[in-house]
């Protein structure tokens, strides 16, 4: 009877997770744990069944009543009884530090390598995308550099133009104001060279007549020649 | 006393009786059980050692009772009883090699007793009825009367031979190879019996293959089409 429990408490150890993942779910850990269990079971029944037949027969305990020295018999139950039991056990055991560790991390690694490959996929696009995004960044750039040049070329040939025209004028500014101010000196000069002439003139007369005549009577007739003298010299 | 003959009882657990070879079961569990305890106890994605070498024989067992039969899931369902068959046995084959087995009173391999190795045919025995039953339905019945009713008989005597040739044969190559490597050392105990011994590492693993095949096919051909 320790035995049989013995086998029980050995299929209690048979773990969740079983090699059935075509059909996959927990129906299948089920049916797969109930297949083990019934062949474990049919098992023990067979020993107790030969237990019994044995007892039954007369030959009381096969392995107590055996002489020393006899060959093995055929059916000692407790070898078989044992050997069924350690077989279930090291099933268990082997389910449980073997199959099931070994099938989850198989599952995990196929789980990885087809998440490694669909990131690979992905960033794959992604790369692709970027790539075209950085190509029409670049024609965009390109496109906007060219303006910019132009459009500074543009500016500084204005800007030139500007300069060269208020440069002109200011020239022809300066050119008009020397011109005039020649011209105010010139006419100065004339009018301090009349002014000197008709004194001097005007001294010689006296000098000449040795008197003085009316001062206006003077000037006007001085002022008359030296227009007329004046005209002829400029 | 040479192994193979009857052996008393080496302890009692209650009125139960443990027999020699059933410890030597017991260390050959606990030998496999630590292996797969070290190999699995930190399961890597990208496996290395110990880890690597088991994961390697499970799924290399795997792959073949699948290639074996023809129904994928099957294999799946019963690949894990098929390889604790293989590993035990050939552990228990392997037992017998160990310095002194042969001369120690009651060390003996496992599978060279009767009752170890039929204790495995019957499972496979009855594993190979509820795969059949389990896959078939009723219409495994069908089978016993294949292809007609005239051949029950010989299809019910065939169900019976699977495991008892299952049982004698294994039984048979590791009893005898046992007996022989034996009786060499008791005549010449040096040299000659190493070619021997060498002999037994390559039938302790070719028995332990035989065994789990036919048991994969026994089952194979219980779930099999046409039943």
């Amino acid at each position: 009877m320790r035995a049989v429990e013995l086998l029980i408490n050995a299929t209690a150890l048979l773990p969740q997770k079983l090699f059935a993942q075509e059909i996959g779910g927990s129906t299948s850990v089920l049916r797969n744990k109930r297949f083990y269990l019934t062949v474990l079971l049919l098992t023990t029944i067979l020993v107790l069944g030969f237990t019994a037949v044995c007892m039954a027969s007369g030959h009381g305990n096969p392995l107590t009543e055996a002489p020393a020295g006899n060959t093995p018999e055929f059916g000692n139950i407790y070898a078989i009884g044992w050997t069924a039991v350690n077989f279930f056990v090291l099933l268990a055991l082997l389910y449980k530090f073997a199959f099931n560790p070994i099938n989850a991390m198989l599952e995990q690694r196929s789980t990885t390598i087809e998440g490694s490959l669909r990131h690979a996929e992905e960033m794959k696009v992604e790369v692709e995308q970027m790539r075209k995004e950085a190509q029409t960044n670049l024609t965009e750039s390109r496109k906007e550099a060219q303006e910019i040049v132009a459009r500074a070329t543009k500016a500084a040939e204005t800007a030139k133009a500007e300069i060269s025209a208020k440069a002109q004028e200011e020239a022809q500014h300066i050119k008009d104001k020397a011109h005039a101010e020649i011209k105010s000196a010139t006419e100065q000069a004339k009018m301090e060279l009349k002014d000197t002439a008709a004194s001097l003139a005007m001294f010689a007369a006296e000098k000449v007549l040795g008197r003085a005549i009316n001062e206006d009577d003077h000037k006007r007739m001085v002022k008359d020649f030296v227009n007329e003298a004046g005209d002829l010299l400029c | 006393m040479i192994f193979g003959m009857w052996d008393a009882p080496y302890f009692h657990i209650g009125s139960i009786p443990v027999d020699h070879i059933i410890v030597t079961e017991w260390a050959i569990i606990a030998v496999i059980g630590l292996i797969a305890f070290f190999a699995t106890r930190n399961m890597q994605v990208v496996p290395t050692g110990l880890q690597n070498a088991f994961e390697m024989v499970v799924v290399w067992t795997y792959d073949f009772f699948t290639q074996l039969m023809d129904k994928e899931h099957v294999a799946k369902k019963w690949a894990p009883l098929l390889t604790t068959f293989f590993l035990f046995i050939l552990l228990c084959n392997y037992s017998g090699l160990i310095p002194g087995a042969a001369r120690v009173e009651g060390f003996q391999p496992p599978t060279s007793n009767w009752n170890v190795t039929m204790t495995l045919a019957l499972i496979t025995f009855f594993s190979v009825h509820v795969a059949g039953f389990a896959e078939n339905g009723m219409h495994y019945l069908g089978h016993f009367i294949s292809p007609n009713p005239l051949m029950l008989p010989l299809n019910l005597l065939e169900e019976v031979t699977h495991p008892l040739s299952l049982t004698v044969r294994l039984f048979g190559n590791i009893f005898g190879e046992e007996m022989v490597i034996a009786y060499m050392l008791f005549m010449v105990p040096f040299l000659i019996p190493m070619a021997l011994m060498g002999l037994s590492v390559l039938l302790g693993a070719i028995q332990a293959i035989v065994f789990t095949i036919l048991s994969a096919s026994y089952i194979a051909a219980a779930t099999g089409e046409g039943h």
